[in-house]
């Protein structure tokens, strides 16, 4: 499970995350949904570490510390727990997508090779990607990169996944691929953490909605409650524009 | 005509000798300056970072000629003797090495930092983005600058021939001083020059075909 309690972010003088708690139990899918600048983003970024926060409390499993304060090493231990999704994809130009999904476990984790290329294989199968293995990056398209990056994110087994709107950068026709991979992973009970535009995900997939504006949470709770019956104003004219 | 063809060996003789081991050990010295140079200011090491912007700073503002000179009839005023060869070798090497450090840290620089933060997220240490997905990466972005320096070098240890080398320039001037026929003697140095340019042009070429990731279609399929 993954908690964070009051998180705050500021970029200069501009606050972005004002002091957010979230929760997210072993096996949830939590959808983050809310305007364009609402911190979503950044909040995901603030948990993964590649943002500094200024201040706040993480906790991963059994992994528990200050989020200013943790040490590069505990860092480096909550990441391994950790996967993560970019909307740019971001996957090694420089390897195939078969060496994108074997690199956390032989280059991070110097597993042996065999062994690796095996379970980068039977992942890359689980995202309908074992076709296009020995494909480099360049060699695919925008969904077919994603997929693959999910599957790399999930190579080291992580208690949760966190997803950076995944289907942002694409296509209206490649999303449906995405989302697909997506949806399967949730129903395989796969916790993930989802920054999203895609309300028909959110409400399809998601136990759990969060919603953001401004830099705080405005609401949380139960998918379908959300969604028939939103609590507060700024939801409600959120969906309406949807 | 005669002249020509009899020295034509004469010159090139030193040329394969002297001007293309003095090319490669300058600019393998030059190479390793410059990747230390372009990693401690990317990964912001703090003194050596600085001391690389001053050593650029200086090897790039002042003349190769007056580097050369320095390091081969100055040293030796506060005790160090080197010879000829090893002094140019140390000269063009250090120079270019101020040169190549910008082509390498841009090059660096040019990988989308997305990858890195990739990397880091997966759990892989600096060391290991580096080495495995940065420098990768890195290497053909800066190959056509990088080998553009190596061609400048041929060129460049002509000026070798001023601290006593006997390379491809001070043969062609030795057999041109005592043939008296300077013109030819100097047209057909300036050919060979434009000889090992040629080749290494091909060659670059044919190494930037072989720099790209992409799988062949044929071994795609099955």
């Amino acid at each position: 499970m993954l908690e964070v309690r009051e998180l705050r972010k500021s970029f200069g003088n501009n606050e972005v995350i004002k002091g957010i708690d979230l929760d997210v139990n072993d096996g949830e899918v939590v959808a983050v949904i809310g305007p364009s600048g609402s911190g979503k983003t950044t909040m995901l970024r603030c948990i993964s570490f590649l943002e500094k926060a200024d201040h706040g409390m993480i906790r991963l499993d059994e992994h528990q510390s200050d989020i200013v304060t943790i040490s590069k090493k505990q860092i480096h231990e909550m990441r391994m727990h950790m996967g993560f999704v970019f909307q740019a994809f971001n996957l090694f130009a420089n390897k195939t997508a078969l060496g994108n999904v074997m690199a956390p476990l032989t280059i991070a984790r110097r597993m042996n090779t065999d062994r690796a290329r095996e379970m980068a294989m039977g992942l890359l199968k689980k995202v309908g990607m074992d076709q296009r293995a020995r494909y480099y990056p360049g060699q695919l398209s925008g969904g077919q990169q994603q997929r693959v990056a999910i599957a790399r994110a999930l190579a080291s087994g992580p208690s949760v996944v966190l997803f950076d709107e995944p289907t942002s950068a694409l296509d209206p026709e490649l999303t449906g691929e995405v989302l697909d991979v997506m949806k399967q992973l949730a129903a395989e009970g796969t916790t993930m953490v989802v920054v999203t535009h895609e309300m028909q995900f959110a409400r399809e997939a998601a136990n759990k909605v969060v919603f953001m504006d401004n830099g705080v949470i405005w609401e949380q709770g139960e998918a379908g409650a959300f969604f028939e019956q939103p609590k507060t104003e700024r939801a409600l004219q959120f969906l309406r524009k949807q | 005509m005669q002249i020509l063809l009899q020295s034509f060996t004469k010159i090139l003789i030193p040329g394969i000798k002297v001007t293309i081991p003095l090319t490669l050990a300058s600019f393998a010295l030059g190479f390793a300056i410059a990747l230390f140079l372009a990693l401690v200011q990317v990964a912001r090491v703090p003194v050596l970072s600085k001391f690389a912007r001053i050593y650029i700073w200086i090897f790039r503002g002042t003349p190769l000629l007056v580097q050369l000179f320095i390091i081969f009839f100055g040293l030796p005023s506060v005790g160090i003797i080197l010879d000829a060869f090893p002094s140019a070798v140390i000269a063009f090497g250090m120079n270019l090495g101020a040169y190549n450090a910008e082509v390498l840290r841009s090059a660096i620089q040019a990988v989308p930092v997305g990858q890195s933060e990739a990397a880091a997220l997966i759990g892989m240490s600096y060391p290991q983005t580096m080495i495995h997905i940065v420098l990768p990466q890195a290497f053909p972005i800066a190959f056509p600058p990088l080998f553009n320096s190596l061609i400048g070098l041929v060129k460049d240890t002509s000026l070798a021939s001023s601290i006593t080398v006997i390379e491809l320039f001070t043969t062609a001037q030795q057999i041109a001083a005592r043939t008296f026929e300077p013109f030819a003697l100097y047209c057909e140095a300036a050919v060979i020059y434009l000889m090992i340019c040629t080749l290494l042009t091909w060659l670059q070429a044919w190494l930037e075909k072989k720099m790209v990731w992409r799988t062949p279609e044929d071994q795609l399929t099955g």
